[in-house]
């Protein structure tokens, strides 16, 4: 009986937000363009032309390689953080001693900025795809650690009882409690590295690769071709919106959907 | 549908559960004994409804974690279907339902009973089947994939007890299980527990602190004395169902009471 009052409600928010956001694209656009006619391109060029160049670059294929060349590198290094953040993180949630002896080097890590890994890795591998990859790695694993051991933290003890008078085994226990309880802390923590993952991978590109949105990012720069740094900056916030919006939250809904704050 | 995991035959098959002089301690966090169960013996025969009665701190929770073979007792034997808990037991054999309906927020309710059936081989088809058939049982049919948020306190009993039964246990151990909930909707469980227990004529051990409860439920009341957890008194129950609000009952839970009365000055009741 709530459906029917419900819906129209729902439809008639979610348009008015639709309306309100392109309002405040159309007011950004507006007062970009208002303040590119009283500068030079080079300083600021209007929308127009770094539209034309999006086009440019994308029909020369440039745009798309390095996007995903960029997109790639950010992948490689979040697996890597996956695959050794979860193991690591459950470890240290599950052995108090390790925890508390490691406990130090996830703050510290955390404050080590992206700029001094890209050096780093500089330094060890070069101008390669090895750097990129490294500092997303070294980036995103103190976050997924950190919120995998909170998640380990945060497992009801009344349901491990409940495996126990079950018999469940030990592997049965971790795969149908322990999972499900911490996946929630374990997908926050990956949404958040992934975010942080792509930014720092452009700190890394500008400083130590041959390829990539952020070595096309300087080279542009270098050029003073500012049109194309325009155009750069939009086409990766466009590819972080659409993989945030069109992959991430609607995984969350569904992953999570028997919680009771998410609406479906 | 029959049980069909094979079993040894128990050496005294009147018997589902027995206690042998048992006494429990626990260690304290400063490392002093905490005496829990003192010399604890009596025995739930095969069939019946047996209510363990006594205030918080008589070791009621403790006792049942011992028939769950989760704890051993320091001295004496617990023997599940004749098997002591030490030994090999089938644990198939026992459903267990706690205070809390302790219900996975992740799972609907037919895969939250359907967990119980996931320690074996059970294929996952069967398992749903079953699962959904003793969410029936309990009236729940319609609610298979509702999620444990979206369910009332009653209903979520009622999964719960779905769950402890959809083993089709010999052995059914309940931990004051309706304590959480409302004084009717706790009535309804008690009728729906009887009617079960009617058509499966398996065992139950019911802990309670509330005398009506015991009365009402039991073929047998043990009621223990406070810390350290004793057996009081062994009664038997002989009166028809149903009993709430029958003169004979309300008579059994006054002489209770008055009995609890005398024997501890911190039982709420």
């Amino acid at each position: 009986m709530r459906a029917p009052t419900e819906a129209p409600k729902k439809t008639a928010g979610s348009a008015s937000l639709a309306l309100r956001r392109s309002a405040l694209l159309v007011l950004l656009i507006a007062a970009w363009w208002a303040a590119s006619l009283f500068s030079p391109p080079y300083v600021l060029p209007s929308p127009v032309r770094v539209m034309q160049r999006l086009v440019t670059l994308a029909e020369s294929g440039d745009l798309f390689y390095n996007l995903f060349t960029t997109l790639w590198r950010v992948l490689a290094g979040f697996a890597v953080a996956v695959a050794i953040g979860v193991p690591g993180g459950i470890l240290l949630g599950s052995n108090r001693t390790l925890g508390a002896f490691f406990e130090p080097v996830l703050p510290v890590m955390n404050t080590v900025s992206s700029a001094i890994w890209a050096i780093f890795a500089i330094i060890w591998f070069g101008l390669s795809p090895l750097t990129p990859i490294f500092v997303v790695l070294m980036t995103a694993l103190p976050l997924i650690i950190t919120n995998v051991w909170q998640g380990t933290q945060a497992v009801n003890a009344d349901f491990v009882e409940l495996a126990q008078t079950l018999r469940f085994s030990r592997l049965k226990t971790l795969v149908k409690i322990y999972v499900p309880s911490i996946l929630p802390y374990f997908f926050s923590g990956a949404r958040l590295a992934f975010g942080f993952g792509w930014r720092v991978s452009l700190v890394a590109e500008t400083l130590g690769a041959s390829s990539g949105v952020g070595y096309r990012l300087r080279q542009a720069s270098d050029l003073i071709q500012t049109d194309q740094v325009f155009a750069w900056t939009i086409a990766q916030i466009a590819m972080m919106v659409v993989i945030e919006m069109g992959l991430l939250a609607p995984l969350e809904r569904h992953l999570f959907r028997w919680r009771r704050d998410v609406r479906t | 549908m029959t049980q069909t995991a094979p079993h040894a035959p128990p050496s005294d098959p009147r018997q589902a559960l027995a206690f042998r002089h048992v006494s429990k301690h626990f260690l304290r966090g400063d490392g002093s004994s905490l005496e829990v169960l003192r010399d604890v013996g009596f025995d739930v025969p095969a069939g019946s409804v047996v209510s363990i009665l006594g205030p918080s701190g008589s070791g009621k929770s403790t006792l049942l974690n011992m028939a769950a073979g989760l704890l051993l007792p320091d001295d004496g034997r617990v023997l599940v279907l004749g098997h002591e808990t030490s030994g090999t037991v089938d644990w198939s054999r026992l459903g267990y339902m706690f205070q809390d309906d302790r219900l996975l927020p992740w799972r609907t309710a037919v895969d939250n009973v359907g967990l119980a059936l996931e320690t074996g081989s059970m294929g996952k088809r069967e398992r749903r089947e079953r699962a959904q058939a003793q969410l029936a049982v309990v009236g729940l049919g319609e609610f298979g994939s509702s999620y444990p948020h979206q369910l009332s306190g009653g209903m979520r009993s009622r999964v719960a007890l779905a769950r402890s039964l959809v083993t089709e246990p010999d052995i059914l151990l309940m931990d004051e299980p309706f304590s959480r909930l409302d004084a009717q909707t706790r009535t309804t469980m008690h009728t729906e527990l009887l009617r079960i227990h009617r058509e499966r004529g398996m065992s139950i051990v019911f802990v309670t602190h509330d005398v009506e409860e015991a009365v009402i439920l039991a073929d047998r009341i043990v009621m223990f004395s406070p810390r350290p957890g004793r057996v009081h008194t062994e009664l038997s129950v002989d009166l028809a169902h149903p009993r709430l609000g029958t003169p004979e009952a309300l008579t059994l839970v006054a002489e209770l009471r008055a009995a609890i009365a005398g024997m501890s000055a911190d039982w709420v009741i």
